[in-house]
């Protein structure tokens, strides 16, 4: 026999796992034990014997009826178990109702949540961007309005001569204004470039586009003695003016 | 190794089938209630007792792993420790009611063992009162090992030695007799 086989059977693990009063360690223990070792498993045969024989020395007679009160016992058990089963069942769809109900509504609610912010953000982005537009409407009428407002016509040079805008410059409200009303045709890789001049320093006021909304007023940076050029510059434009492409000044 | 009435009850406990609880009374009722009243000492609860575990074992048939014990390891197991259970919660609500029983009904419990099958108190009276008392205490009080040892006032290890030697002695004790008795069973 093996020493730990020995050993185990030596211990009381066996007696106590007979009872039921193992720990959780020793009841595999005990279990492992008896499915890999035969003598082990002879021995617990045998203890199980012994203890129905033990327990058969106290047998007492059951009183009458007993039987009987099992058996409704048992019976009603049953029922309760198929009830219990059947509130189970149907508490077990009332959540699942409740949790896909629930989620539905998170999500609604997330979704609904993200486009209230994106609202919100776009409300935002209107306010300012409408204060900017009536801010400069505002300007615009004072620069028109204004009698100590000056108009400069700008005509463009060279390939540019058909270029016609009139510049608004009052220097009394510091505002500058120019609307271009005629573009001459560029080929497809170039374009119309506006850069203003402003205390030694060249500022890019952009690509002049084609140019529909003649009627539209730019603004310009104001500054004493500014200069503003018109210059033709690869399609996309360019980050500094191309002299040699100057086709207007706006003196101002 | 399971017989084949075992085999049965236990296929009949599986399928829910309350001819199990017929047969498991048939084959077990008589000692199964005689451990239930060996712990509590008293008929009435003893009666209780029985009633609670064979709900539990009608409940927890499907635990039942026939390879683990045989049924009635795994039977009397649910009735001592339902019957221990009982009987703390007894002595908890009236520790004192429960000490009259105790030294009322000991006596009765040895006389009314079932004498059908064999002449108890003689059997009993085999049984050296050394291993007796020892298993008595861990089978039927409920007691671990430690404190069988500290209310015998015995070495825990003498604990621990009778509790082995009265239990595999049992069977050479009673071997024969219950083998004359199951070939008188079977020839009936």
């Amino acid at each position: 026999m093996k020493e730990k086989v020995k050993l185990f059977l030596e211990s009381d693990i066996l007696e106590k796992y007979l009872l039921g009063d193992t720990t959780k360690e020793e009841t595999q223990k005990a279990e492992r034990y008896i499915a890999m070792y035969p003598e082990v498993r002879e021995t617990y045969d045998i203890l199980q014997n012994n203890l129905e024989t033990f327990a058969n020395l106290y047998a007492k007679k059951t009183p009458e009826g007993l039987k009987e009160i099992l058996l409704a016992s048992a019976k009603k058990e049953t029922m309760v178990s198929k009830r219990f089963m059947r509130y189970a069942v149907a508490a077990s769809i009332a959540i699942m109702i409740f949790a896909g109900s629930s989620l539905f509504f998170w999500n609604q609610n997330k979704t609904l949540q993200e486009e209230n912010t994106m609202v919100t953000n776009q409300i935002k982005y209107l306010e300012d961007n409408m204060k900017d537009q009536l801010a400069d409407m505002r300007n615009q009428f004072i620069v028109l309005n204004n009698p100590s407002t000056k108009k400069y016509q700008v005509k463009g040079e060279r390939e540019a001569k058909e270029l016609k805008a009139i510049a608004y410059i009052n220097p009394v409200k510091k505002l500058s204004y120019i609307n271009v009303s005629n573009v001459p045709q560029l080929p497809e890789d170039k374009c119309f470039q506006m850069w203003a001049e402003v205390n030694g320093e060249l500022v890019n006021l952009g690509v002049i586009k084609n140019f529909d909304e003649k009627d539209k007023l730019l603004a310009l940076p104001y500054a004493d003695k500014a200069v503003g050029y018109i210059t033709i510059e690869p399609k996309g434009g360019n980050n500094t003016p191309s002299v040699d492409n100057i086709v207007a000044n706006i003196n101002y | 190794m399971s017989t084949l009435i075992e085999r049965h009850i236990v296929s009949l406990l599986a399928e829910k089938d309350d001819k199990a609880i017929s047969l498991l009374y048939e084959n077990y009722g008589d000692t199964l209630f005689g451990v239930a009243y060996k712990v509590v000492k008293d008929e009435a609860l003893a009666q209780d007792v029985l009633q609670e575990s064979f709900i539990k074992i009608w409940k927890k048939a499907d635990t039942y792993d026939a390879s683990k014990a045989k049924l009635f390891t795994w039977l009397f197991r649910i009735v001592r420790n339902t019957s221990i259970d009982k009987l703390r919660s007894v002595n908890n609500k009236s520790d004192k009611e429960i000490q009259i029983d105790v030294s009322d009904v000991y006596n009765i419990g040895v006389k009314s063992i079932n004498p059908e099958h064999l002449d108890i108190q003689e059997n009993l009276d085999k049984i050296e009162d050394k291993y007796r008392i020892v298993l008595e205490a861990l089978f039927f009080e409920g007691m671990t090992q430690q404190e069988a040892s500290d209310e015998l006032d015995i070495p825990l290890g003498t604990i621990k030695s009778r509790l082995k030697i009265g239990l595999r002695e049992l069977g050479k004790i009673y071997g024969t007799t219950m083998s004359l008795l199951l070939l008188l069973n079977l020839l009936s």
